[in-house]
């Protein structure tokens, strides 16, 4: 059995905004979320990288505390765009709560917060400390805390699917997601990732010469994807959702349909866990045309991964070239907006895609202002132009060799 | 301490970690107040602040049975009784 996947509502959180008509507001006038890096008096005054993709906006939390007790702040940003897009959707509780519905959802590590909170209890050498280590500690702060609180949340009875591949978990989440619908497994999923603001995840990429350093006192002009000057990735935060439905019994209860998903990849590199692939990247490319059924000449738009490393930027562009080449569709960074929101970026990189779709406007990389030639091959947006987005692939790729690639559709 | 103070405290406890304010006596907690095991096991923490001592694994899991704010009263003032009786 294959069935028709449709997305049927989205919702994220994101550096450049929360609301459709913010983050729309932001893409079409180049205003970056990237900020100072808040200190945490741990770890930041060792880390040579002084920005992070920031959401400094205040978010209404309406949650009980019967919800509240078992989330830490990964899972208030998951639980807040769940909440957001399964009202958008129009689905009556009688469904949600029916085993028809399940959960893809993830992140980078669960709650790194709380896991601070509990190794610094454990480390304080005292008694007293061990003994107040909570019984929701680890609710909080396990790696599947996103996926389990929003069922709990909304009653929600179908599969979880808690992905953790670090850059790939959410756009693994509505791939896996995408599958479990299609091959009728379940009727409806719920989608995405979400990451907080971390400053453990910066140290660990700027002791492996990744992050971004040059631009601390000017942090909205990084990370610059493809760019000659781009100098590393900026770690981000934020949520993404998106509620995938089967066609047919989206249609029938006069759902609106944002777009259909019409093809999934995801592979592995087989090889080394850190540096890029253009070989494994390039066939992941290919598998997801192929799962979709489309020539490489039918896709308008790439959501291209692009973190701006000196060295992962070449290698897209050389795979982006090799599938589509000299003629491709145009490419657009958008982490030059909100930098690598991690866990989430592939969640909030589709919803973005899903603006520009409706909006019929692309985007350009932000930063971008004098291409590497060696990146020069494809057709970059280097300015927000008026283009009708028919098919689109969004790109991510993650530590352990993890790449995929999503296509969606407008109907 | 007498039973009130005991009730007060637990009273207060509920309003200012469960924000459940003025619970009846005798309600069913989970049943009226969505209490569930993992509040019970927050409770004990807050059990064990109050009277300053550390609970039995055994004498955890005898409160895993408790119901009612009554019930809990109940469990501290037999802890309390227990504590302070003369060794012989």
């Amino acid at each position: 059995m294959k069935r028709r996947v449709v997305i049927t509502a989205a919702s994220a959180i994101t550096p450049i905004g929360h609301s459709k008509k913010d983050i729309i507001h932001s893409l079409s006038n180049g205003v970056s979320g990237v900020k100072k890096i808040r200190s945490d008096n741990l770890l930041t005054r060792y880390i040579h990288s002084g920005v992070f993709g920031t959401v400094d906006y205040e978010i209404d939390f309406d949650f009980k505390r019967l919800y509240r007790k078992t989330m830490g702040p990964v899972a208030f940003y998951a639980c807040q765009v769940a909440k957001e897009a399964l009202a958008q959707s129009g689905l009556q509780p009688e469904f949600i709560t029916s085993g028809r519905l399940g959960v893809a959802f993830g992140s980078t590590h669960g709650s790194p917060t709380v896991q601070r909170e509990i190794y610094g209890k454990f480390f304080s050498g005292s008694r007293d400390g061990f003994s107040t280590i909570g019984a929701v500690d680890y609710l909080k702060s396990m790696v599947h805390t996103t996926a389990v609180n929003i069922t709990k949340m909304f009653g929600i009875t179908g599969r979880v699917i808690s992905s953790s591949t670090a850059c790939t978990t959410s756009s693994q989440s509505i791939g896996f997601g995408y599958e479990t619908v299609k091959f009728g497994l379940q009727d409806a999923m719920l989608c995405g990732g979400a990451d907080e603001y971390d400053t453990t995840t910066v140290a660990v990429f700027d002791n492996l010469l990744a992050c971004s350093t040059g631009f601390n006192d000017t942090p909205h002009r990084t990370p610059r994807p493809f760019d000659e000057d781009r100098d590393g990735l900026v770690v981000g935060e934020g949520a993404g959702a998106v509620l995938l439905e089967e066609y047919e019994s989206a249609k029938k209860r006069g759902a609106v349909i944002l777009a259909e998903v019409i093809g999934f990849a995801c592979n592995n590199n087989g090889g080394d866990l850190i540096l890029p692939n253009v070989n494994g990247i390039t066939q992941t490319l290919r598998i997801a045309l192929r799962d979709a059924g489309i020539r490489p000449d039918e896709v308008d738009f790439i959501s291209a991964h692009a973190t701006a490393t000196k060295m992962g930027d070449v290698i897209e562009a050389k795979a982006i070239h090799a599938v589509y080449g000299e003629n491709s569709p145009y490419v657009t960074g958008l982490k030059g907006y909100m930098g690598h929101t991690m866990g989430s970026c592939g969640a909030i990189e589709t919803i973005l895609t899903l603006y520009m779709m409706e909006q019929g406007v692309i985007a350009p990389t932000l930063n971008l202002e004098n291409i590497d030639e060696r990146c020069a091959m494809i057709r970059h947006a280097t300015k927000l132009v008026e283009h009708p987005i028919r098919i689109a692939a969004i790109q991510n790729f993650a530590f352990g060799g993890v790449n995929t690639c999503l296509l969606i559709k407008k109907l | 301490m007498t039973r009130e103070e005991v009730v007060n405290k637990i009273l207060s406890i509920f309003e200012e970690e469960f924000e459940i304010i003025n619970p009846g006596l005798d309600d069913d907690l989970r049943e009226v107040h969505e209490f569930d095991s993992i509040d019970a096991i927050e409770l004990l923490i807050e059990i064990e602040n109050f009277l300053d001592t550390e609970l039995t694994q055994d004498e955890k899991k005898a409160a895993m049975g408790i119901r009612t704010i009554n019930d809990i009263c109940d469990y501290i003032m037999a802890l309390a009784t227990n504590n302070t009786e003369p060794e012989l």
